[in-house]
Order: C-alpha cells, then structure tokens, then sequence
C-alpha cells in the first residue's frame, strides 16, 4: 500500500476520479429537484398535531382538587346508577347501599374541598373531565350494549373499579404531599373507600374464598377480591364489562389514577 | 411518569425515617407483631376450617409482612416484639367464633386508624407510603369482617376504633375537622 508521500500523478487522478464519483453518487441520493418533499415519506399514516397538555406546578392544592374531582366522579356515578334504577333483581337490594356511598363520597368532598380552601386554593365541585371521557364513559357505553345480559351486575363491576382508583389516588398522592398532616386526611379518606371497595367486592364474588387473590380458571383473568394483595396496591385497575363474546369473555377496561395530563392544576374550572 | 418525581424539589421531605419517625414506626411494628400472634392463636386453635380458616391464616400472614416491612425501615433499631399490652388486652376476648370475628374487626379497626394518626407525623416519604399501603389493606381486613359470614353495612363501612398511636403522635388538628 501506498502512502501520500509516494503517490503517483496516475494514482493521484484515480483518487479524485473516485472522490467525485462517489460524491456525485451521494448527490443522487438525496432531495431531487422538482420533485415536492412529503412530510409522510417513511412513516405510516399522517402525523397528528400534538395538543399540549394542561400543566402547571403539581402543589399540595392540585393534587386535593384532583382528589376532589375524583369524588365528584363517583357522585356522579352513584347519583346516575339511583335515579336511572340501573340496580335491578337481585342487585336491587345493594341501592341503600349505593346512596350510602354516594353520601360518604359527598362528605369526603367537602373535607377534601375544605382542606383546599384552608391552604389557600379554589374548592373544586365538579367531576374529573378526563376520567369521566376515557373510564367512565366507555364503561357506560359497554354496560349499555344491547344484549347485555348483566346491566346490574356491570354497574356494581364499575362502581368496585372507582372505589378502588379513589382509594389509589389517595394512597398514590402520600408520597407528594409535603405535609404529613395531609398525608393523614388523605389516607382517612381512602381508608373509607377501601372498605366500600369490598362490600361491592362481596356482591360480585362472595365468600370467604374469595376474600384473596384468585383466577378465573375459564378466562385466565384475575376474579375480584376483597383483599387482592397484602399491601395497597399502586396498580392498573382491570374490570371486565359488556356483552361476554362466544368464549364468555367481556372487554376488558382497564384504569389508572389521575397522571400529569389528569391534575386538576390551579387553571382548571367546572 | 409518577407525579412524586415532577414535584418541585423546593419542598422535599426527607426519604428516610426521621428518628421521631423511627420511635412511631417502631410502635407501628410492635402492634403488628401482637395482631400477628393473635391470629396465629386463633388459626391454631383449629375452631375453624376450609376457607374461612384460609382466609385468617392470610391476614395471619399480611400482619408478619407488615411488621418485616418496618423492620426494613428500621434496621438495627427496630425490636421485633409484640406488644404485650394489645395482645394482653385482647387474647381472652377469642372465645367463641362470633367473639372472634369481632375481636379481630375490633383489631383491625384500631391498627387502621393508630396508622393513620401515625402516619400524620411522619415527616419520611418511604416511612409515609409504606404505612399508607398498610391502611387500605387493613381497612379492607376490617370491612371484611363486617361482610362475612353475613353482610352488614355498618359494621362493614364505619370504624369506630379510637387510635392507640403513642400521644406524642397525636394529630395536631382533631380529626373532626376534615373527616367526613
């Protein structure tokens, strides 16, 4: 091999004839003129324009106003499954009940609200919007399908599911509160809403068998417990609801508390 | 991503117990371990079997994970004892099953709400998550009690359990002024 110190003229002119070949190749390569650039080259689909999420500093305020929006969501819920009558046959008998957990979820909201005045914040009265749109929503829709056949049961399944994202939600905010006093409010709360979790957790799967974690042998799905695990867990809540396809199965929905696109920030009204 | 790791930093409590943590938590173990041997007195006792047996040796076992749990935060400075005072108080009420039931629901009624006041003057984020997941199970044991063997909606749903939690953690503000 050759260094540059002993090129010849003639492998000098081979090198420069090699250096604009390839040059002129790369040049092929890329844009092309006359021809229009797509932004969809290479990509499946278009690209959708983002839409910046709602943000601003997560304080102890927005995380109880988001607690509250979550209470109201269960009001709401309760409110619609008493005065629609959606508790039915069997399940009728669980509508003293419901009221009596639509009314802790109206006391929880007024300390949770009264705790967000006295730090200095706007009490909110109203639902968590996006809850509402991407759980409770769809859940109606599958609960209402035409040919289910376990409205009522269904309804208790939804109702078990927010008792349970509530009782996360404030379990999950303890390690964002900056005040252990607040810590013990929340908690007091969810304290409240574990124990409704498992009255409706006995209506929909009864017995001491099924206090712990167990699996549905048919579906492979996870059947609801009372105690599905040692500690609180900080988890996807799965529920099953709908019409059940030929295998018996239902959809699935499965919901998580309240993130950073969720908070209900200092900038959010009713 | 977990809202705890967008918080500003400009208000991080500390992560680790607090030494007045430690003597909270270390009285949060010692009622664990007594609830603990007073489940196991009733699972050995043989006064009941198949699944409701299975359910209490299940609580039997939550209560020993929930005392090791602390004894993770606690390290060397953690007793491993019970608290001979609770289960002093409570081992002659398991007598008959209905006593059982309701001492157990009695039980678990108290741990939950002594948690809670503990854990509103824990000043350590893993000492505070860790006690606030031990809350909603132990609610969850309580209200079990109050569905089974029959349903009973108040006994479900109320607590009415004082906190035995040590008086210097007792909360600053009384309970009544956020409790439902």
């Amino acid at each position: 091999m050759s260094n540059f110190e002993n090129l010849s003229r003639r492998e000098l002119l081979r090198i420069s004839a090699l250096s604009i070949g390839g040059t002129a190749f790369l040049a092929a390569c890329g844009k092309q003129s006359g021809v229009q650039s797509s932004a969809n080259i290479a990509s499946a689909g278009s690209v959708p324009s983002l839409q910046p999420a709602n943000s601003g500093d997560i304080t102890d305020i927005v995380l109880l106003r988001t607690a509250a929006s979550l209470e109201y969501n269960a009001i709401d819920t309760y409110n619609m499954v008493i005065e629609d009558g959606l508790l039915t046959g069997d399940f009728a008998k669980l509508s003293e009940a419901a009221k009596r957990f639509r009314d802790d979820h109206v006391a929880h909201a007024a300390a949770i609200n009264s705790l967000v005045v006295s730090l200095g914040g706007k009490a909110h009265e109203c639902a968590n919007e996006r809850v509402d749109r991407l759980y409770i929503q769809p859940a109606l829709k599958l609960i209402t399908t035409e040919g289910n056949e376990d409205t009522s049961r269904d309804v208790v399944a939804l109702a078990h599911a927010l008792e349970n994202l509530a009782t996360q939600t404030y379990q999950g905010v303890v390690g964002s509160l900056t005040s252990p006093k607040l810590r013990g409010d929340a908690m007091r709360i969810a304290h409240d809403e574990a124990r409704h979790a498992v009255v409706l957790a006995q209506v929909l799967n009864p017995g001491f068998a099924s206090v712990g974690p167990t699996v549905n042998e048919a579906t492979g799905k996870a059947n609801v417990a009372s105690v599905p695990s040692a500690f609180g867990a900080l988890a996807i809540i799965q529920v099953s609801l709908g019409k059940a396809n030929a295998e018996g199965v239902k959809p699935s929905l499965n919901m998580e508390t309240p993130s950073l696109n969720g908070l209900i920030y200092d900038n959010v009204t009713c | 991503m977990p809202i705890a790791k967008q918080r500003a930093p400009r208000s991080a409590p500390p992560k680790q117990p607090t030494s007045n943590d430690k003597q909270l938590l270390a009285f949060a173990q010692e009622a664990e371990l007594a609830v603990h041997d007073l489940y196991a007195t009733v699972v050995s006792s043989s006064k009941f079997t198949g699944d409701e047996a299975a359910m209490l040796s299940m609580f039997t076992e939550h209560h020993k994970a929930y005392a090791q749990a602390i004894n993770g935060l606690l390290g060397k400075e953690a007793t491993n004892r019970r608290n001979e005072s609770i289960y002093q108080t409570y081992v002659g009420q398991l007598t008959t099953m209905q006593s059982i039931y309701a001492t157990l629901q009695a039980l678990e009624n108290t741990l939950a709400k002594t948690h809670i006041d503990i854990l509103g003057n824990l000043e350590g984020i893993d000492g505070a998550q860790l006690v606030a997941s031990i809350i909603t199970a132990e609610a969850r044991h309580a209200a079990v009690f109050g569905t089974l063997p029959t349903l009973s909606l108040s006994s479900a749903l109320d607590n009415p359990a004082a906190s035995i939690a040590p008086a210097s953690s007792a909360p600053a503000t009384p309970e009544t002024t956020v409790a439902p």
